[in-house]
């Protein structure tokens, strides 16, 4: 562990991050794709918290701004309570993921900056849109990594926060007036995302 | 580390309110290395260790044996599957009373009743698969009103998922072997959206917290206990 916070902080030192700092979008992309937050799973722990963060950052932004936009995205209380619920513990992944890293000896992934398309905050049916892929791209995300995380405590945790996406992903799909199989469960089992996949559904809403 | 070393499910944190959950931010950089991460305890009761944070390390928390259903994975697989017996069990009973029962809910309860028949079948046959004796189903018993009221219905669904999120979590420190973990996980995540929903559905809290609890066996056993035999 000990080896793995060492190469960590000089794999982030060159670039030196901090935390609370916005990164480019082509800084985060490479993070996110780095062969060092995937190849290195299995001693890498803190790669991994390091992409999950920046995953839930990007979550975090997302619902921060819907809630912002207000009313006039949101036409109901429901809907407005519900994207509040996400909101906060999207903005608590983010903090527990940052504070873990810190305390492991890391140095927490910097919130990206964070592109949207034109009407993301205007047009509900597209926020619930890119809400579900948001959510959905967690859910897979999380569990990809599942084999790969060493710590049990850590991986007890992620599994902790795996089933919150969940439920984010079923309520987003159910306000949005998806089907229930399909839309709202998505089968008997998870499934689960390689990084691949990862990166191609959140690389739309990185950089500017 | 020896990660093969199954330590405690200790919680670290616990949310035993909403004000709680919602504070969770204040303090959620921990103790030492491992531990920072919380996993939330279940609210009420603890393991003996959960409120140390020194106990991260330490042996399996008290009550989150799983041996009374075999050793090592073959025990908590068939620890989940006789938890899955259950919840088949309920929702096949509940989708046959139909429309009568769920009303408009019943599209939402439809799917959970196959997906629970697959958790069982797929645990099955992962343990068949692994050289184990698959444990049986389970018999059970309903209080009253279980099939002919629907908040009833709904209000113990809930029970059971939301114990089922918990008991999964509870094993992943234990899972020694990395499919056996995946396999689970992928169980688990859809009990978490049967919670979310339901909750829903109930007008709960569709989240309790940002992480989700667990549970060790003992509390779950002894949730769903008076569900099971004659």
């Amino acid at each position: 562990m000990l080896n793995n916070c060492l190469s960590r902080r000089s794999f982030l030192g060159r670039s030196t991050i901090g935390a609370g700092v916005v990164i480019s979008g082509e800084a985060a992309i490479q993070l996110l794709s780095t062969t060092r937050v995937w190849a290195a799973a299995a001693q890498g722990d803190l790669d991994i918290l390091n992409f999950a963060l920046t995953l839930e950052y990007l979550e975090a932004d997302f619902y921060a701004q819907g809630n912002q936009a207000g009313a006039k995205l949101f036409t109901d209380q429901h809907a407005k309570d519900l994207f509040q619920l996400i909101a906060s513990d999207e903005q608590a992944h983010v903090q527990a993921l940052s504070d873990t890293v810190t305390k492991l000896g890391g140095k927490p992934a910097a919130k990206p900056t964070v592109k949207y398309p034109d009407g993301t905050f205007t047009d509900y049916k597209a926020f619930l849109k890119t809400s579900k892929t948001f959510e959905e791209t967690g859910v897979g995300a999380y569990l990809g990594q599942a084999g790969s995380l060493t710590d049990p405590m850590l991986l007890q945790a992620a599994a902790g926060i795996f089933g919150v996406e969940c439920r984010h992903a079923a309520l987003v799909g159910k306000i949005s007036g998806l089907p229930a199989e399909g839309g709202i469960y998505m089968g008997a089992t998870e499934t689960a995302k390689t990084k691949e996949d990862v990166l191609a559904a959140v690389k739309p809403f990185i950089g500017g | 580390m020896n990660t093969d070393e199954p330590f405690g499910g200790e919680a670290v944190l616990e949310f035993d309110s909403d004000a709680g959950r919602r504070s969770f931010l204040k303090y959620a950089a921990l103790v030492g290395v491992g531990a920072t991460l919380v996993a939330c305890g279940n609210s009420g009761t603890s393991s003996g260790s959960s409120s140390s944070p020194s106990g991260a390390g330490s042996p399996s928390a008290a009550g989150d044996d799983t041996s009374q259903f075999g050793q090592g994975d073959l025990g908590i697989l068939n620890y989940a599957l006789t938890l899955e017996y259950l919840e088949a069990d309920f929702y096949a009973k509940g989708v046959a009373a139909g429309s009568s029962l769920l009303g408009d809910s019943l599209p939402l309860i439809q799917p959970i009743a196959m997906h629970e028949a697959a958790h069982v079948q797929a645990l099955t046959q992962t343990i068949t698969g692994a050289g184990g004796k698959p444990a049986t189903k389970p018999t059970t018993k309903y209080p009253d009103g279980t099939f002919t009221d629907k908040m009833k219905f709904l209000t113990t669904a809930s029970t059971f998922e939301e114990t089922g999120v918990k008991a999964y979590h509870g094993q992943v420190t234990r899972i020694k072997d990395k499919k056996v973990l995946a396999a689970a996980a992928s169980i688990a995540g859809v009990e978490s959206r049967h919670a979310a929903i339901l909750a829903e559905i109930l007008n709960k809290k569709q989240v309790p917290a940002p992480v989700e609890a667990h549970a060790p066996s003992a509390e779950v056993v002894a949730a769903v206990k008076p569900f099971l035999g004659s």
